[in-house]
């Protein structure tokens, strides 16, 4: 349905994408992931023909972007970014405005209009200007502005940003049930909503294609797994209640333990995330040294790393190579690192990656790059 | 070509959304009946069954207030805050959505020309009959203003196209306009030498609009606000697809 091969978009002298190339199948719901500034904006606005590749090809629905941008077009419902609507029109006017431009029928408009409103929750809004709207609101009339045509294929930039955890709920929601007999592409830097909504992320990153997968596959691709306990600090089997130290050295010599890490606890218990390889489980070990040294274990519990880790440690390892890149006396690439191409500023606030209470990226940096 | 005609329609539409058309048509009507019944001693001393004030101001008042507060929103607002990138990716060419903004606000305008003919119906026709009123020099009055409007909305829409910013494009298009219009004035081209003097009549509003109001209508006037009217086009065309590159 989509397929992108070697995108390039050139601004000046910075690369904003680099041979971006992916497939997306028919019916396939799939996350288009990165931080501020990797390109995802870049590559729908290619892939919308808003804009056009400095290099590559893209096909959508079978037409190539450049030379058949409104057959393209016919085929995709396209929400922007911070989706802008005529704040003057009322939503059936805006609604009514884009099926007249698509040329469909009064009928059909009415019969599309039942199920958008149903859809999309639009019913109590109808008759409002759109500039009266909340954020919320707005980003569902931009959702059935894309859907008023029946599409085969959505393609939605960053639907969530700017809402608030309700309305990004309730916009999951709506994606999630339009996904069901669509090929649905979306953007976002929120890892939570791809974990959600998709089945498949493509994780970008300073342009460049660094995953490409189902979730789960992506997920396994840092090959760890993390182990989260919680020991006991006022009591315990046997003797006195351990220190924190104590713990903290005697899980870190457990062979297989590639790093501990502290979390913030109550005065009741310490707290530790820790992390191992895939291919060996370290819970029996930690269970035996907990016996062994009589510490009461009150939770133990192990997951494959999330997808928030993979993302961090995938990109995180990019921006350091770009940072050697521009370090280097290349003689492309003199913009600042972090410039940023499609005008994500107010969303710094939104990365949201940072503050979890994993261990990964110490180590993982350097680590899986591909 | 009905999309460009939706397009059009939501624009001419959107200046009634907001108070533009109707401050608009309500000053310019109220300007032009105090300018014409009493500037440079007004229709009264002239004492002739004429509209030629009318056409000499009505241009100015369109170029130098009218024209550059319609025309300024049309895409510079659009680009400024993204519906631009939704009215795009419909799909629509970028010719069409040029020629139907032009169509939506130069629609405007001429509701705006047709309002003026209130004031020929009315003074020389009921209730005020005050002469008869040769009806040649008002038809190719108004066949020129028609055109000339066009000319000057199509540059005002070049004009937006090349910025994101409506008040540049106000500033820019209103300083456009006001130079076409003063380039033929007497005093200026007593200044200067012979021939830019023909160059400069050649080139100004207020010469080629002069014949259109002794009710000559000359081909070669037609024509140059057809070419200015299509150049401006053809010049937001370019300037609305340098996205695709930038």
């Amino acid at each position: 349905m989509i397929e992108a091969t070697g995108l390039t978009k050139v601004y000046g002298a910075y690369r904003a994408l680099d041979r971006v190339s992916f497939e997306v199948r028919k019916g396939e719901v799939v996350g288009f992931l990165g931080p501020n500034g990797a390109g995802k904006s870049t590559t729908m606005r290619i892939l919308t023909c808003y804009n056009s590749a400095s290099g590559g090809s893209a096909k959508v629905h079978g037409y190539d972007v450049f030379d058949e941008p409104l057959a393209v077009r016919e085929k995709i419902g396209y929400l922007p970014q911070r989706a802008q609507m005529y704040g003057e029109m009322s939503v059936k006017e805006y609604l009514r405005f884009v099926a007249d431009v698509r040329g469909i029928d009064d009928a059909s408009f009415n019969k599309r209009m039942r199920n958008i409103v149903e859809v999309c929750g639009l019913g109590t809004v109808l008759g409002k200007d759109i500039r009266q709207l909340s954020h919320g609101y707005r980003q569902r009339v931009g959702l059935g502005q894309a859907l008023i045509h029946n599409p085969p294929i959505l393609i939605l930039d960053e639907p969530t940003s700017d809402l608030d955890p309700n309305e990004k709920a309730e916009v999951l929601e709506y994606i999630k049930e339009i996904g069901k007999d669509r090929t649905v592409i979306l953007s976002t830097h929120n890892l939570g909503e791809v974990e959600e909504s998709c089945a498949r992320a493509i994780i970008i990153s300073k342009g460049r294609v660094v995953a490409d997968g189902a979730i789960d596959e992506v997920r396994a691709r840092g090959g760890r797994v993390r182990y989260q306990l919680l020991v006991d600090e006022k009591a315990a089997l046997r003797g006195t209640a351990p220190s924190n130290e104590e713990v903290s050295a005697a899980l870190g010599a457990i062979a297989g333990v590639l790093s501990v890490k502290e979390l913030p606890t109550d005065d009741r218990a310490h707290g530790f995330t820790l992390l191992g390889n895939k291919s060996t489980d370290l819970r029996g070990e930690i269970f035996k040294l907990c016996v062994e040294k009589g510490w009461l274990l009150l939770e133990m519990r192990r997951d494959i790393q999330k997808l928030e880790d993979v993302f961090k440690s995938l990109t995180k390892g990019d921006e350091a190579a770009d940072r050697l890149r521009t370090a280097a006396p290349a003689d492309e690439d003199d913009e600042p690192a972090d410039e940023d191409e499609d005008d994500d500023v107010e969303d710094e606030a939104g990365e949201d990656a940072s503050d979890d209470d994993d261990a990964s990226d110490d180590k993982a940096d350097s680590k899986d790059e591909d | 070509m009905s999309t460009t005609l939706n397009i059009a329609k939501r624009e001419f539409r959107s200046y009634f959304d907001s108070p533009v058309a109707y401050v608009v048509i309500c000053l310019s009507l109220f300007g032009l009946g105090g300018v014409f019944f009493n500037y440079n001693g007004g229709f009264w001393q002239a004492n002739r069954a004429s509209l030629e004030q009318l056409f000499v101001q009505i241009p100015r008042a369109l170029s130098w207030i009218v024209i550059p507060v319609v025309t300024m929103r049309l895409i510079a607002e659009e680009k400024r805050s993204g519906t631009l990138e939704m009215l795009i990716t419909l799909p629509v060419k970028d010719s069409e959505v040029i020629l139907g903004k032009f169509l939506g606000a130069w629609g405007l305008v001429l509701v705006l020309l047709g309002a003026t003919i209130v004031y020929p119906a009315l003074m020389f026709g009921a209730p005020w009959n005050l002469g008869a009123l040769d009806s040649g020099p008002v038809a190719a009055g108004y066949l020129g203003l028609a055109l000339y409007s066009a000319a000057a909305v199509a540059i005002g829409l070049f004009i937006s196209a090349l910025t994101e910013s409506q008040i540049i494009a106000f500033f820019v298009t209103f300083v456009v306009l006001f130079f076409l219009h003063v380039l033929g004035a007497g005093a200026v081209l007593s200044m200067l030498p012979q021939r830019a003097e023909y160059v400069l009549t050649f080139i100004s509003f207020d010469s080629r609009l002069a014949s259109f109001m002794r009710g000559l209508v000359n081909t070669r006037d037609v024509v140059y606000f057809l070419s200015i009217t299509f150049g401006s086009l053809i010049g937001a065309f370019w300037a609305l697809e340098r996205r695709k590159w930038n």
